[in-house]
């Protein structure tokens, strides 16, 4: 926009001046959003430090002050059950999501096998099922395998990992990015596939694997549905989201409000600091993912 | 409709073009499913050929073959050991008795207590004889539960019967393994076949090593899929077949979990296609008229929801990467913390913040007269308690929600867009707005195509968003609807939602036989949307537009 | 040091896409062989097929007498270059160059020997413990050339290994390669688009178009004696000029007619059509741009034409020229040969009469479009 003459005869203002108010209303545009992005975690650290009331009040900063609410949590709730229970869940579906979803994605993008095509059409259709179905058997089966209740979280991580290999797309996309001549390369230099897999194409990969291995952490943190359905009722077996969700429910919100946002700050401290520390991989997959469908 | 050539086309005019187009469009729908069912067919057509060349290959393999590869069409892998493969022959052999042991010899497993069967465990056979495979008004399973009485004691006591689910289950492991049992004795007779070319050609028969070898080779393919395939195959692909059977049952879970952990067990029956007709039902009172309601509005909010974040978090990326605004990485960082923060913390919050109770909700109510007045000519004192209100508040706060998204993949994108389209564009005249409607939007369109389609499915199906903002109310008076008693549809319920709640009961007992169902309606209505946008987008259509 | 056998190969991709058939070459020990031919001609294929990265349809592909088809790429004993050098980007240069050494056990000392040498050979011994994306084109182009001089193995093969460099590195790279055959010693298979360097590199080269082989030769035999209207038209640059006319035979002579002109054809072609037997037909008559001579005007065998356009290359002019009938023909002149009046007169415009030598014209049949004297 440097000789930008058509815009000087329309306004009567230079280029530069006209770029200097159009920058100050993004200013304001981007401080608005930023308050009201931020809003509600002040909000929730605000509330969970409020020691006069348990309960939902029509103000925001607190009378008074304390971390009452957070020792109430360690010592009268099964909330560090559920906190552990949803950090084992998270660190082994990282772990092993992240081996299916490799191991069918390098696949898929990089050997050509007899039935290729057929295996990612038949996913996809498979995937257009609403998921949560599933889990009526499963919850049946694991039932009597003793997988519900209290060992929910043990039955989760099944249920998370076994069929995590449908979401192969993004990390896909990644391994259609490595040259195939790679692989060439090596396979004339005289490795076996197995080779070209750990140490030529693996190498390559540490953005897609941080990216897989965080997403993989995340999904128990987030999961409500089948998490709830397999704990059944049972407190010992809840993640925290379920468990927590519970806390506000029509019984006890007057009591266990100020709990349940200590709580969350609680939970969000650890996942936001690993999320924000891998931020990079996480902007990465997204943009990679995207665009190559 | 007459199709125009390129120069007929450039000469109408914008209206003339779009109306064409949007003929053309209408008119291909045909094509569209003309082109699936003929593919469908095609893959009819090649499975055809494929069984009759393998019958051909099998009786080719049985006429030449010698004694050893006759034999292993009974006995199997005795081909494989005749010539030298011993461990493969043996595993193929192994295979058989245990199917012959599953499907005949499995004894149907007793009470401890009572010594009466108590139908845990039956051969296959027993299973496959018990389903009564879909016939109507018959039970899934036979022996039902009784009361008896135990002489000995003195009480009385129930006389265990099979359980629908388990025989249901069990008896599709049987067809399951015996599908399997067929393709092990035509992989066994290949395999012979193989053997014998190998053998005629002289050359030599690859050894078990070579083969364990292999797998980390030209077959790592193998070695690589096969556990996500037994993953998928057990924990989705099996559950998905068992619901959709039992949408043609009336399995409502009778004694719920606790009645299965005590032993109890139900028998269901086959209703065919009651349960579809059902939730098709559209006449006054019939679920078809709640499935229809929730169908538009699952509709209308995957679009809206869709679309908002799409353009607004586009435009957000569009502000931060501005040239001249500073601090970028914190404007970003602030809306990444919403992808941080596990989402039922922070919309459980917001949910509570406008409710009556919470700060918010009691500020609109105590100082914003018109929201006021508003809530009071609808008799409550919350938002969420006017459909209308709870409606247009979850898109709001979705689009809190999603922006985040749609501003870290697009700020990737306009980073790709090259420089040089800008530079034209300025020199041939294009002010700021139409360098964003020319270059960006179409470019960016061109590029994400694919994920609008994800983005679109994903909140066809979005569950999180709606239970934990809004839990699918507030209730739906109007609807009524007997036979559903406490599950009717709130006014926010997307199809999912519902769904889930027709599978946990809420107070009101599983329907699974409906939650089934409806699954199977929902994935149509997937499957078509999907059919439908991914032939609208560009993407797929020029696919060398922007390349 | 082997030699490489192909028998009847074919590749078929998918159903029906024939990519390379009927493809039989004997390719001798230590002799340097190239395939050219246009983009989609199928000589890639053939090489990745030799290499053993694509599957043989149909044939067989020998390696020192042994049937290769079933063997993997690393039991082949084989070194390929590709046109985008796939170096690995998380190894250094010494660590690309040692990869196949490492994967084959070969003991530190002896990787390192083979290694440096290899490096010193080719001039990147400084650039060792770099890593490749810290290398401009023409360095990698030489690690990847070093990746496979360390192996020491039976066949070299390379993908175009210099389509990726600019001009001027290229011509630079075309001369490296020559001098580095003389040292290496081994058999070589060369593919390439670029008639230039299937010209200069090639002990022979084989011509493709559409999957089949047009014509195997020394690049002097293709050059003088194109099997095929194709293989004249792909071989030399400027291209052939072609155009329909008349071989007539006037007792012990044969002439050409095209535009009017005659023009007798002398020297061993005469020997040759006579020794054929050939009688008067309708042909189809090359003649190569600097096979072109200055005429008289009105002189029977002048073909009169105007320039449309000079292009002064320096040593030679290429004036592109239209006949009578519209036809356009390219004339190389060099320039050493040419007065400063007659340099002057050659403007766009200009009449010229130009004519051509006898004894260096080539006759094509029509319908098949084959060489007459092949």
């Amino acid at each position: 926009m440097k000789n930008n003459t058509s815009s000087i005869k329309k306004s009567g203002l230079g280029a530069k001046a006209s770029r200097r108010i159009s920058n100050t209303l993004i200013y304001i545009v981007l401080i608005v959003m930023t308050v009201v992005w931020l809003f509600p975690y002040f909000g929730i650290v605000l509330e969970s430090l409020r020691m006069e009331s348990t309960g939902r009040v029509d103000y925001m900063i607190p009378k008074e002050w304390g971390f009452g609410n957070y020792e109430y949590l360690f010592t009268n709730t099964n909330f560090p059950t559920w906190f552990i229970n949803t950090t084992i869940m998270g660190l082994a579906t990282a772990v092993l999501q992240t081996f299916f979803i490799l191991s069918m994605s390098y696949t898929l993008s990089r050997l050509r096998f007899k039935g290729r095509k057929f295996l990612m059409n038949f996913m996809l259709i498979l995937g257009m099922f609403p998921g949560f179905l599933t889990m009526i058997l499963i919850y049946k089966i694991f039932g009597d395998l003793g997988l519900t209740h209290a060992n929910a979280p043990f039955g989760l991580i099944i249920v998370y990992c076994a069929s995590s290999g449908m979401g192969y797309y993004v990390s896909k996309g990644f391994f259609d990015t490595i040259s195939k001549s790679l692989d060439e390369a090596a396979r004339i230099d005289g490795a076996t596939r197995w080779q070209v897999f750990y140490k030529v194409i693996m190498p390559l990969s540490k953005p897609i694997i941080i990216y897989t291995i965080l997403m993989g952490f995340m999904a128990p943190w987030g999961d409500f549905m089948l998490a709830r359905f397999l704990a059944a009722g049972d407190d010992l077996g809840k993640n925290v989201a379920v468990g927590m969700w519970g806390w506000l429910q029509a019984t006890n919100p007057s009591t266990m409000y100020t709990r349940f946002c200590a709580a969350g700050v609680t939970v969000s401290i650890p996942v936001t600091a690993v999320f924000l520390a891998l931020q990079k991989y996480y902007v990465e997959g997204v943009t990679g993912g995207a665009v190559k469908g | 409709m007459k199709q125009l050539n390129a120069l007929e086309y450039l000469k109408l005019n914008k209206f003339q073009r779009f109306l064409y187009d949007f003929k053309q469009f209408f008119c291909a729908i045909p094509g569209w499913f003309k082109g699936l069912i003929l593919a469908f067919l095609g893959l009819v057509k090649d499975f055809a050929i494929k069984i009759k060349d393998g019958f051909l290959d099998i009786i080719h393999t049985f006429v030449k073959g010698n004694w050893a590869v006759k034999l292993s069409f009974v006995i199997f892998g005795l081909g494989n050991i005749y010539y030298g493969q011993i461990a493969r022959g043996i595993l193929f052999f192994l295979f058989e008795v245990a199917f012959v042991v599953y499907m005949f010899f499995i004894p149907t497993s007793v009470d401890v207590s009572s010594g009466l069967p108590n139908y845990r465990t039956q051969s296959g056979l027993n299973w496959l004889k018990s389903v009564n495979w879909f016939e109507t008004g018959n039970t899934v399973g036979t022996i039902q539960q009784k009361p008896g009485y135990d002489y000995e004691y003195d009480v009385p006591i129930t006389i265990p019967g099979e359980d629908s689910t388990r025989v249901l289950f069990n008896a599709l492991l049987a067809v399951i393994f015996i599908i399997a049992f067929i393709v092990t004795w035509r992989l066994q007779v290949k395999q012979c076949r193989i053997c014998m070319d190998i053998t005629a050609s002289g050359k030599k028969i690859k050894s078990g090593k070579d083969d364990l070898k292999s797998l980390l080779d030209d077959q790592f393919h193998k070695t690589l899929l096969a556990p996500s395939i037994i993953g998928i195959g057990l924990f989705t692909v099996l559950p998905m077949i068992f619901m959709i059977i039992i949408a043609f049952t009336n399995y409502s879970d009778v004694f719920g979990s606790i009645g299965l952990l005590n032993g109890q067990s139900e028998l269901y029956q086959w209703v065919g296609f009651k349960n579809l007709a059902e939730l098709l039902n559209f006449s006054e009172g019939g679920i078809g008229v709640a499935f229809g309601e929730l169908l538009v509005w699952t509709l209308i909010w995957a679009v809206f929801a869709t679309f908002t974040n799409y353009f607004l978090g586009m435009m957000v990326a569009i502000m931060i990467n501005k040239k001249g605004i500073k601090i970028k990485k914190f404007w970003r960082t602030v809306l990444v913390m919403t992808i941080a923060i596990p989402q039922f913390v922070s919309l459980l919050y917001i949910s509570k913040m406008f409710d009556f109770n919470g700060f918010i909700g009691s500020f609109l109510y105590n100082n914003v007269p018109f929201i006021r007045d508003y809530l009071v000519a609808n008799n409550t004192n919350t938002l969420w308690q006017v459909p209308e209100a709870a409606r247009i508040m979850l898109i709001v706060i979705n689009i809190w929600v999603g922006i985040p998204y749609v501003m870290l993949m697009a700020t990737g994108i306009l980073m790709n867009i090259p420089a040089d389209l800008y530079e034209s564009a300025q020199i041939d005249g294009a002010n700021g707005v139409q360098q964003f409607t020319k270059i960006t939007l179409p470019y960016m369109l061109f590029v994400t195509g694919p994920y609008l389609l994800t983005s679109f499915v994903g909140n066809l199906n979005n569950f999180n968003i709606i239970f934990l903002l809004s839990g699918g109310g507030p209730t739906n008076f109007d609807m009524n609807i007997p036979s559903l008693e406490g599950l009717v549809p709130g006014h926010t319920d997307l199809l999912i939602t519902w769904l889930f709640k027709l599978s946990t009961g809420s107070g009101a007992g599983a329907r699974y036989y409906l939650a089934s169902a409806l699954g199977i309606l929902i994935f149509l209505v997937v499957a078509i949307l999907s059919l439908i946008v991914y032939n609208v987008i560009p993407s797929t259509k020029n696919e060398e537009d922007f390349a | 040091m082997a030699s490489v056998k192909l028998t009847n190969v074919k590749k078929i991709y998918g159903k029906n896409t024939l990519a390379v058939d009927n493809f039989n070459l004997d390719i001798a020990d230590k002799e340097f062989i190239v395939f050219v031919g246009p983009s989609g001609c199928g000589k890639s294929t053939t090489l990745r097929m030799i290499a053993g990265l694509e599957d043989i349809s149909g044939g067989t592909v020998e390696i020192d007498g042994v049937v290769v088809n079933d063997l993997q790429p690393r039991d082949r004993d084989i070194a390929m270059v590709f046109q985008n050098y796939a170096l690995y980007p998380h190894l250094t240069v010494f660590e690309n160059m040692a990869f196949s050494l490492r994967l084959k056990k070969v003991p530190q000392d002896e990787v390192y020997k083979r290694v440096t040498e290899a490096a010193e050979v080719l001039g990147i011994t400084e650039y060792l413990t770099r890593k490749p994306r810290a290398l401009s084109g023409g360095q990698r182009q030489r690690v990847a050339i070093g990746r496979a001089m360390v192996r020491d193995s039976k066949v070299f093969l390379m993908d175009e290994p210099l389509s990726n460099l600019d001009a001027k590195l290229r011509n630079q790279m075309r001369a490296e390669i020559i001098l580095l055959r003389k040292k290496i010693n081994t058999t070589f298979i060369y593919v390439t688009h670029d008639q230039t360097e299937a010209m200069t590199l090639g002990d022979r080269i084989v011509i493709m178009k559409d999957g089949l082989i047009q014509q195997v030769g020394t690049p002097t035999e293709v050059f003088d004696m194109p099997c095929n209207l194709f293989v004249a038209e792909f071989i030399g640059a400027p291209k052939m000029n072609t155009f329909n006319t008349k071989l007539v035979k006037e007792g012990d002579k044969y002439y050409v007619t095209p535009y009017g002109a005659k023009i007798e054809v002398t020297g061993e072609k005469a020997t040759a059509l006579a020794a054929k037997g050939v009688g008067s037909q309708n042909i189809i008559l090359g003649v190569r741009p600097e096979h072109f001579v200055l005429a008289e005007a009105g002189a029977p065998d002048a073909i009169s034409c105007q320039i449309l356009v000079n292009e002064m290359m320096g040593s030679e002019l290429h004036l592109h020229v239209v006949t009578e009938n519209g036809d356009k023909l390219i004339v190389r002149i060099p320039t050493v040969s040419l007065t400063d009046d007659q340099r002057r007169s050659l403007v766009q415009g200009a009449p010229l009469h130009v004519t051509c030598e006898g004894k260096v014209m080539h006759f094509f049949n029509v319908e098949e479009q084959t060489n007459l004297l092949v």
